[in-house]
């Protein structure tokens, strides 16, 4: 059975619009909870009940999910207006975007060698712009936003897939692996 | 034996160029750079025959291309040590490795997507539609929109003997007769409102009227798949403007 704690962090999981994160929770509990743990309580939970959600580690916080088994029906309610699947140059942009933030266009578009156009990223709320480069021209800097992390089910940027190269030189304190200086060095 | 143009959708020219190292089984690092320029060339040659807009950056890396191969042509300074000559493929190899990395990542990205796409969260401040599933449906285009026209001017009886006769539809008229028919509900197929109508005069007035009613945004008309059934659906506002053109 269920403690009281968890039910109500089950609660506000059920009417929250976006990831729940762990300051939200104790504010609410009014008091410090180790959610890790009442949220692996409630995964099993609802896993030995047969459930059809479960709970999912996204963009920083926990967001209640439906079970992969049921997308065929959400897919109808939603009349396919729910998702929205990425174009290869879109998904290609946003790695560079997501590996070397703050970036400019130029950058990218160096690495790309096509003029890559960022407006539909940014419109799809999938990148923002980070304030500008000092130096000539004070060019736009883009990252990636929270949508970004729930769109392809990241927990933050650290689980964003790691690549040979990248994983060695990727360190504690530097979550985004930065291609740049290795190539700066050669 | 047909004719089959099976052309490939290129990024750009990091991407074409990789293709051609994967196609060929190339080692990156030492790239054949006269036979890497000719498949490149070719390629262009052929996009240019089928009369496609060339980006300008696909001409920029055939510049590249045949710098490199020119710098290798000419004969270097005898007193230059070996390892003081740079390789003047090594920028660009540095470029397609680079870009490598990312389309690899921007490939993981998909399947991340793909999972992802099939949970959905629970609380999602999205509105749902009305459940009814002849009403998945998504825009046409004008196209679609032509072609479904040609098939009930098609189903229309055959003329065997001409008889000729007055106008006696106008595109004002049919606003009004397909007001009417959305009177009593708001989306009405297509089909429905041709099997009301007599020739095909009134066909073709009718579908002048229809498009008339989109451009005013009186309705709006959606269509599930190619061929499919077409829709037309009333919309609340910005209604009485078709007339005033006609």
């Amino acid at each position: 059975m269920l403690s009281q704690t968890h039910k109500i962090v089950l609660a506000l999981l059920f009417s929250a619009t976006e990831p729940l994160t762990k300051s939200q929770v104790d504010i609410c509990l009014e008091e410090d909870v180790d959610l890790v743990q009442i949220i692996a309580d409630l995964n099993q939970y609802l896993e030995t009940e047969g459930l059809p959600v479960w709970i999912q580690l996204v963009a920083g916080g926990y967001r209640l999910m439906t079970r992969a088994e049921y997308e065929p029906w959400l897919t109808r309610l939603f009349q396919n207006k729910g998702k929205l699947r990425l174009s290869r140059s879109a998904l290609e942009t946003l790695a560079i975007i997501a590996y070397k933030q703050p970036v400019t266009k130029s950058e990218i578009d160096a690495i790309r060698g096509v003029d890559t156009s960022l407006r539909p990223l940014v419109e799809k709320n999938l990148i923002k712009i980070n304030g500008r480069q000092e130096g000539p021209g004070r060019p736009l800097l883009y990252g990636t936003t929270d949508h970004f992390l729930e769109h392809f089910g990241l927990a933050s940027l650290k689980d964003l897939p790691q690549v040979k190269e990248l994983a060695e030189i990727a360190g504690e304190d530097n979550p985004l692996p930065d291609i740049v200086e290795q190539d700066a060095t050669e | 034996m047909s004719y089959n143009v099976k052309l490939s959708v290129y990024e750009g020219p990091l991407d074409l160029l990789l293709f051609f190292i994967k196609r060929d089984e190339i080692n990156i690092y030492d790239i054949p750079i006269a036979h890497i320029t000719n498949e490149y060339l070719n390629y262009l040659k052929l996009m240019q025959s089928m009369n496609l807009q060339l980006a300008g950056e696909f001409i920029l890396m055939a510049s590249i291309l045949i710098r490199i191969k020119v710098q290798m042509l000419l004969p270097r300074p005898e007193y230059e040590k070996l390892e003081d000559i740079e390789d003047p493929r090594t920028e660009l190899v540095q470029m397609l490795i680079e870009y490598q990395k990312y389309k690899e990542i921007g490939e993981q990205l998909k399947q991340l997507e793909e999972i992802q796409s099939r949970y959905f969260p629970v609380a999602l401040a999205s509105k749902l539609h009305n459940y009814d599933p002849e009403l998945f449906l998504g825009d046409i285009s004008l196209i679609e929109l032509g072609l479904t026209f040609q098939q009930i001017l098609d189903q229309m009886p055959k003329v065997e003997m001409v008889n000729l006769e007055m106008m006696k539809v106008n595109i004002r008229q049919q606003i009004l007769f397909l007001r009417e028919c959305l009177k009593k509900r708001s989306r009405i197929r297509f089909s429905e409102i041709a099997a009301k109508l007599k020739d095909r005069l009134e066909v073709v007035v009718t579908f002048l009227a229809i498009l008339e009613m989109i451009k005013s945004m009186e309705i709006s008309v959606s269509q599930k798949d190619i061929f499919g059934e077409i829709w037309l659906t009333k919309k609340k506002t910005g209604q009485d403007n078709a007339l005033s053109n006609t």
